[in-house]
C-alpha cells in the first residue's frame, strides 16, 4: 500500500461510525473486497500516528454483543482532514488513470 | 508539534497506562476473531489457534506500534546500550581480551601522544610565541654558533624584519653568604629579554635599558624559586644584595613566574654586558645568541636576508676574518626541539602499529563472534527485529565495549605517563609538562571512536548479506565462513604477523646498537674511578697561579689520603661533551685552504691524568712536569687527529700545530705524544680530533679531578669531599659521581628510545600472537566436521596436520615477506638512532624472522593439536 494511505482509509471507515480496530481491519477488508489484507502490525501504529495528531479520539465502550473494546471515532479536525486528503486522492487517482490508460 | 508533543508526553509517564490499554485492545481484538471463528462453527481450541494466526506476531505489533509513540532512535538506543550492556557480561572472557587489547593500544598511543603534544605541537607559553626567533651565526664550517656583540648591535639597530631584539647567555656563579658555598645557574640577558618572554616581577622591577649599559651598578633579577630558597622569601629583598663570584649584586626584582626559557633552571638574571674585547672587535665570539621577534606578515626567510645585508654591509666597512659569517636563523619552537621530530616520529609510528595490531585483533574477534552469534540474530530476526535494527544493535554493542577500553586506555596512559616522564633522559624541552590535557583526551576520544567504528563496521560488511532463513537452517558456521570473511581474517594475520616483524626489527636495531655503544672500549679504564667536578669561584682564584696552586694542593692531598691510587686533573673529561674547538693547522703540511681549515676539540690535563685513566700513550709521552708556563708550548694529540695527518702516529712526535690555522693568529705547539680516542662527547657519539694542553700552560677554573680508587669508589667518596673542604669550603661541589655513571649518562636517551620501542614490540608479538590464534583456531572450529570426515575416511595425523598447516604456513610466510620487506622501509626511521651497524643490519632482520617464527608456532600449535583430536564419531553424531 502507498504511504500515508492506510490513514486516509482509516479515517474514512471512522466517517461512518465510531468503531473498533478489529472492525476497522474489518470494514477494509470487505470494502476493498479482500483487495487490501491490513496487517495488524501497520493497521495498531497508524491508528497511534491517528491519535497523536489529534485526528481521532479513542474511547472504552462496550460493544453490542456485550465486549468491551476501544472505540475510535473522528474528531473536528480529523474530518477536515478527510475532506482534504480525499480531494487530494481523487486527483491522484484521475492523474494515474490517465497516465496508464492505453492510448487511443 | 502536536505528534511531537504527544511523544514527549509518551515517553514521560503515560507509556505505562498506553502499554497496558494497548495489551487489552489487542485481547479484545483477538476476542472478536475467536468470537467470529466459534460462530463459523470451529472447536474452541481451533478457533482460538486460528485466530491467534489470523492476529499476527503480537510481539511485533506491539513492538512497532510503541514505536510510533517515542523517538524510536533515543528509546532504542537505551535499549540498544542495554543489550550491550549484557552482552558484554555475558562473554566476560571475550570483553576482557577486547578491553584489555585495547586499553593497551589507546593507553600507550595517548601516553606517547601527550609528549608528543607538550614537546612538539603546545604553543610556546610566550605572547608572541609564534614569532619569536633564535638567531646566531653561521660560516661554512659551522651552523648555529654565537653572535659577537658588535655584530649583535647592527643588527638590533639597523633591521627591518624585528620587533624586538634580545641578547642572552648562560653562566655559572658561585654564591657564598648563604651557608655553605653554591654553585648557582645564571642567564645574562639584555633588558629586552622579559618583554619579549612575557614575564612579570612580584617584587620590585625587572631590568630596564639602563641597566644594559657598562657603567651601572652590577643587578640581579632572581626567579622566584632562588628567592623562596636563598632568600628565604623576604618580602624587603629589593635593594639588599647577594654575593656572586665575590662581587655584590643589587637585587632589583623577583620575577613572579620563571618564562622557563633555558633548558636548564636558572637561578636569576644578570644584565649582559659586552667586555671590552667584545665591545671593540666585531670577531670576539663569546656564547651570546639572540632571540628576536619578527614584525608580523614578515618571513624567516625575508628576515635572513634583512640581517645578511647587514653582515654584509659591514664586511666592507668593518673587514675581518669573519666576513664570510651569515645569520643563523630559526623559529624557536625547532629550535628548541631540534632532531626530537624525528625521535616523536619513530615512538608515535610504533604505538601507531601497536594499535593497528589491537584493532585487527578485536576486528578478527568480532568476526568470529559474528559466525558463532549468528544464531542468536537469525532468531530475533524471526520474533520481529528489524535488520537495520540489529546493525545498530552490533554496533553499539562494540562501541560500548570500545568506549570502556578506551576508558580504561586512559587510565593506562595515566601511569604510563607518569613512568615515561621518569625514565625520560633530561634536556628535552617541556616533557615534564605533559599531562593528560584536553587537546590529549580528545586526541584519545576520536581514537577510541574511529577504532570502535572500524571494529565494529568490518564484521558488518565483510559479512555480507546475511540470509536469515538460510543460517537458521543450517544452524551452523554461518556468515563468517564465507569467502570474503575467510579473506579478511587471513589478510588480518598476514598484517599481524608483518607489524609484529617490523617492531622486533626496529627495537632490534636499537637494542643492538645500543648494546653495542654500551661495550664499546672508552679507550680508558673507568672501574675504581671518580670524578670530582669543580669550578672555583673567580674572587680569590682570578689567575692561572692561584688556580694552579690550588688545583696542585688539592692533588697532593688527595693523593695521600687512604684508597686512593692516583689523581689527574683534566678541564673537559670523556663524556662531558663540547668544552670548545677551535680552528687548527700542521705547521709542517701545506696550508689548507681559507674554507677548509680544521676544527679540533680543546683540552687541558695535568701529566698525571693519563696515567690515572689508564689511557694507551700510542706515541710520544705525556707532557711531563717540567713543562711550565714559561717553557716553549707543546701539546698531546689523540689518534683521531694524528691519524688525520699521518699514517703513523709516531711520525707525528716533534711536529707542530698551529692553532687558529694559517689564516688567524694563534701559538705554535710542539707535539710531544699521542693517545687513544676517549668518547668526548658520548659513548655512541663518533670520535673527534683532540688537543691536550698541560694544564699548567694553560689552566682553567673549571676543572674535574680523575681519582683511581685502590677499591670502590663509595669509600672515597666522604674523605674527597672532607679534603676539598679543609682547603677551602667556598668551592662548591658540582658533581663527585663514579666515571662509569658519567659515562652511562651518556647514552640514557637511547636506553630509553630502545627501552620504549622493546616495550612496543613485546606488545605487538603478544597481540599478534593472540590474533593469530584467534583465527586459526576458529578456522579450525569452523572446519571441524570436515576434519572429522576426513578422519573417519582414513587420513592420518600427518594428513590433517598437512591441510590445516599448509594454510597456518602459507599465512606464516606471507606476513614475514610483507615484515622484512616494511622493515626495509621503517629503517629509514631509526637511521639516526643507528649505531656501529647498519640500518638494515641482516643479523637484526634474521632476529626479528627468527624471533617472530615461536610467536606463529606458538599460536598455531593450540588450534592444530585440536584439529587432530577431533573426534570423528562424537562430531559426526552432533551433525
Amino acid at each position: 500500500m502507498l504511504q500515508g494511505t492506510l490513514e486516509v482509509l482509516i479515517l474514512r471507515c471512522l466517517k461512518l461510525q465510531a468503531n473498533h480496530a478489529y472492525g476497522i481491519s474489518l470494514f477494509l477488508q470487505q470494502q476493498s473486497d479482500s483487495e487490501f489484507l491490513v496487517d495488524n502490525g501497520s493497521l495498531y501504529p497508524a491508528i497511534q500516528r491517528l491519535l497523536q495528531r489529534k485526528w481521532i479520539a479513542g474511547q472504552w465502550k462496550t460493544s453490542p454483543n456485550g465486549r468491551r473494546a476501544r472505540y475510535y471515532s473522528l474528531t473536528a479536525a480529523g474530518r477536515k482532514e478527510l475532506l482534504r486528503a480525499t480531494s487530494k486522492w481523487q486527483r491522484f487517482a484521475v492523474a494515474m488513470a490517465k497516465i496508464l490508460a492505453p492510448e487511443g | 508539534m502536536q505528534a511531537w508533543w504527544s511523544k514527549v508526553q509518551n515517553i514521560f509517564g503515560r507509556r505505562r497506562t498506553l502499554a497496558s490499554e494497548l495489551d487489552e485492545e489487542m485481547e479484545s481484538h483477538l476476542q472478536f476473531l475467536i468470537e467470529e471463528n466459534l460462530e463459523m462453527g470451529m472447536a474452541p481450541d481451533e478457533a482460538q489457534t486460528a485466530a491467534r494466526r489470523e492476529f499476527g506476531n503480537a510481539n511485533s505489533v506491539r513492538e512497532r506500534t510503541v514505536e510510533s509513540w517515542q523517538f524510536p532512535s533515543l528509546e532504542s538506543l537505551v535499549q540498544d546500550l542495554h543489550y550491550a550492556l549484557r552482552g558484554v557480561f555475558r562473554t566476560p572472557a571475550f570483553s576482557l581480551v577486547v578491553i584489555l587489547t585495547l586499553a593497551v593500544g589507546i593507553g600507550a598511543n595517548t601516553a606517547i601522544f601527550s609528549t608528543v603534544y607538550a614537546v612538539l605541537l603546545k604553543p610556546l607559553p610566550y605572547p608572541y610565541g609564534e614569532r619569536l626567533i633564535w638567531l646566531g651565526e653561521s660560516n661554512a664550517k659551522a651552523t648555529g654558533i654565537s653572535v659577537t656583540w658588535l655584530n649583535f648591535q647592527h643588527w638590533r639597530t639597523e633591521n627591518r624584519s624585528f620587533d624586538a631584539m634580545a641578547g642572552f647567555q648562560n653562566a655559572d656563579l658561585t654564591l657564598t653568604g648563604h651557608g655553605q658555598a653554591v654553585l648557582t645557574h645564571a642567564a645574562l640577558v639584555t633588558s629586552e629579554f622579559f618583554q619579549l618572554t612575557g614575564s612579570h616581577p612580584t617584587l620590585g622591577r625587572l631590568f630596564l635599558e639602563a641597566d644594559d649599559s657598562v657603567q651601572s651598578p652590577a643587578t640581579v633579577v632572581v626567579s622566584d624559586t632562588f628567592w623562596s630558597r636563598f632568600l628565604s622569601s623576604d618580602p624587603q629583598v629589593i635593594g639588599k644584595s647577594i654575593t656572586l663570584n665575590g662581587s655584590a649584586y643589587e637585587v632589583v626584582g623577583v620575577l613572579a613566574r620563571d618564562p622557563g626559557f633555558f633548558p636548564r633552571p636558572v637561578d636569576y638574571y644578570l644584565p649582559l654586558r659586552p667586555s671590552a674585547a667584545q665591545a671593540a672587535k666585531r670577531d670576539a665570539h663569546g656564547s651570546l645568541r639572540l632571540l628576536g621577534l619578527l614584525k608580523p606578515g614578515v618571513t624567516l626567510a625575508q628576515a635572513r636576508s634583512d640581517l645578511n645585508t647587514i653582515l654584509a654591509r659591514l664586511a666592507k666597512a668593518d673587514p675581518g676574518p669573519e666576513d664570510d659569517h651569515r645569520v643563523y636563523a630559526q623559529f624557536l619552537a625547532s629550535e628548541l626541539t631540534d632532531g626530537l621530530n624525528n625521535v616523536f616520529a619513530m615512538l608515535m609510528g610504533s604505538v601507531g602499529l601497536v594499535l593497528f595490531l589491537a584493532c585487527a585483533n578485536i576486528a578478527s574477534l568480532l568476526l568470529i563472534r559474528m559466525t558463532t552469534r549468528a544464531r542468536e540474530m537469525a532468531v530475533r530476526t524471526a520474533i520481529g527485529a528489524g535488520r537495520g535494527r540489529l546493525a545498530r544493535q552490533l554496533v553499539t554493542e562494540t562501541l560500548l565495549i570500545t568506549a570502556i577500553g578506551g576508558s580504561a586506555g586512559v587510565l593506562l596512559a595515566r601511569a604510563g605517563l607518569k613512568l615515561l616522564t621518569n625514565l625520560a633522559p633530561s634536556g628535552i624541552p617541556r616533557l615534564s609538562e605533559a599531562s593528560l590535557n584536553l587537546p590529549v583526551m580528545i586526541f584519545a576520544g576520536i581514537l577510541t571512536l574511529a577504532v570502535g567504528l572500524i571494529c565494529a563496521l568490518a564484521p558488518i560488511f565483510s559479512s555480507g548479506r546475511i540470509n536469515m532463513s538460510i543460517l537458521l537452517k543450517e544452524g551452523g558456521t554461518g556468515s563468517g565462513s564465507n569467502r570474503i570473511g575467510h579473506v579478511i581474517r587471513g589478510s588480518l594475520v598476514v598484517a599481524e604477523i608483518a607489524m609484529a616483524v617490523v617492531l622486533l626489527f626496529t627495537s632490534g636495531i636499537l637494542l643492538r646498537s645500543l648494546w653495542l655503544a654500551e661495550t664499546v672500549n672508552p679507550g680508558f679504564d673507568s672501574g675504581h674511578l671518580l670524578a670530582l667536578e669543580l669550578q672555583l669561584p673567580s674572587g680569590r682564584y682570578e689567575t692561572d697561579p692561584a688556580i694552579l696552586a690550588f688545583y696542585n694542593r688539592l692533588e697532593d692531598q688527595l693523593r695521600t689520603k687512604p684508597g686512593v691510587e692516583s689523581v689527574g686533573i683534566v678541564n673537559c673529561p670523556p663524556a662531558a661533551g663540547d668544552c670548545g674547538d677551535w680552528w687548527y693547522s700542521i705547521a709542517e703540511k701545506p696550508a689548507p685552504s681559507r674554507d677548509d681549515v680544521p676544527l679540533t676539540l680543546l683540552n687541558m690535563a695535568d701529566p698525571q691524568y693519563f696515567s690515572t685513566m689508564r689511557m694507551r700513550l700510542i706515541a710520544g709521552r705525556a707532557p711531563s712536569s717540567d713543562n711550565r708556563a714559561a717553557s716553549p708550548p707543546v701539546a698531546v694529540i689523540n689518534q683521531e687527529l694524528a691519524h688525520a695527518w699521518w699514517k703513523d702516529a709516531r711520525s707525528a712526535i716533534g711536529q707542530h700545530i698551529k692553532l687558529g690555522g694559517p689564516y688567524m693568529k694563534g701559538p705554535v705547539l710542539e707535539i710531544v705524544g699521542v693517545v687513544a680516542n676517549v668518547p668526548q662527547l658520548g659513548l655512541d657519539s663518533p670520535p673527534l680530533p683532540e688537543i691536550y694542553f698541560p694544564s699548567e700552560q694553560r689552566a682553567s677554573s673549571g676543572m674535574v679531578l680523575a681519582i683511581r680508587t685502590l677499591g670502590d669508589t663509595a669509600s672515597v667518596i666522604s674523605s674527597v669531599a672532607k679534603t676539598l673542604a679543609s682547603i677551602d669550603s667556598d668551592v662548591p661541589i658540582q658533581s663527585l659521581k663514579p666515571f662509569d655513571e658519567r659515562l652511562g649518562a651518556t647514552l640514557k636517551q637511547r636506553r630509553f628510545i630502545a627501552l620504549l620501542l622493546a616495550i612496543f614490540a613485546g606488545i605487538a608479538v603478544l597481540l599478534a600472537a593472540i590474533g593469530c590464534y584467534g583465527v586459526l583456531n576458529f578456522w579450525v572450529r569452523s572446519r571441524k566436521q570436515e576434519i572429522a570426515i576426513r578422519i573417519a575416511m582414513g587420513a592420518g595425523v600427518s594428513a590433517i596436520l598437512r591441510r590445516t598447516g599448509r594454510q597456518v604456513a602459507v599465512l606464516g610466510a606471507l606476513g614475514l615477506a610483507i615484515g622484512i620487506a616494511g622493515s626495509f622501509f621503517a629503517s629509514r626511521w631509526v637511521g639516526s638512532m643507528v649505531f656501529g651497524i647498519t640500518a638494515h643490519d641482516p643479523i637484526v632482520l634474521c632476529f626479528a624472522a627468527i624471533a617472530a617464527l615461536p610467536m606463529i608456532t606458538a599460536a598455531a600449535a593450540m588450534p592444530l593439536w585440536r584439529a587432530v583430536r577431533i573426534s570423528p564419531i562424537e562430531t559426526l553424531h552432533e551433525a
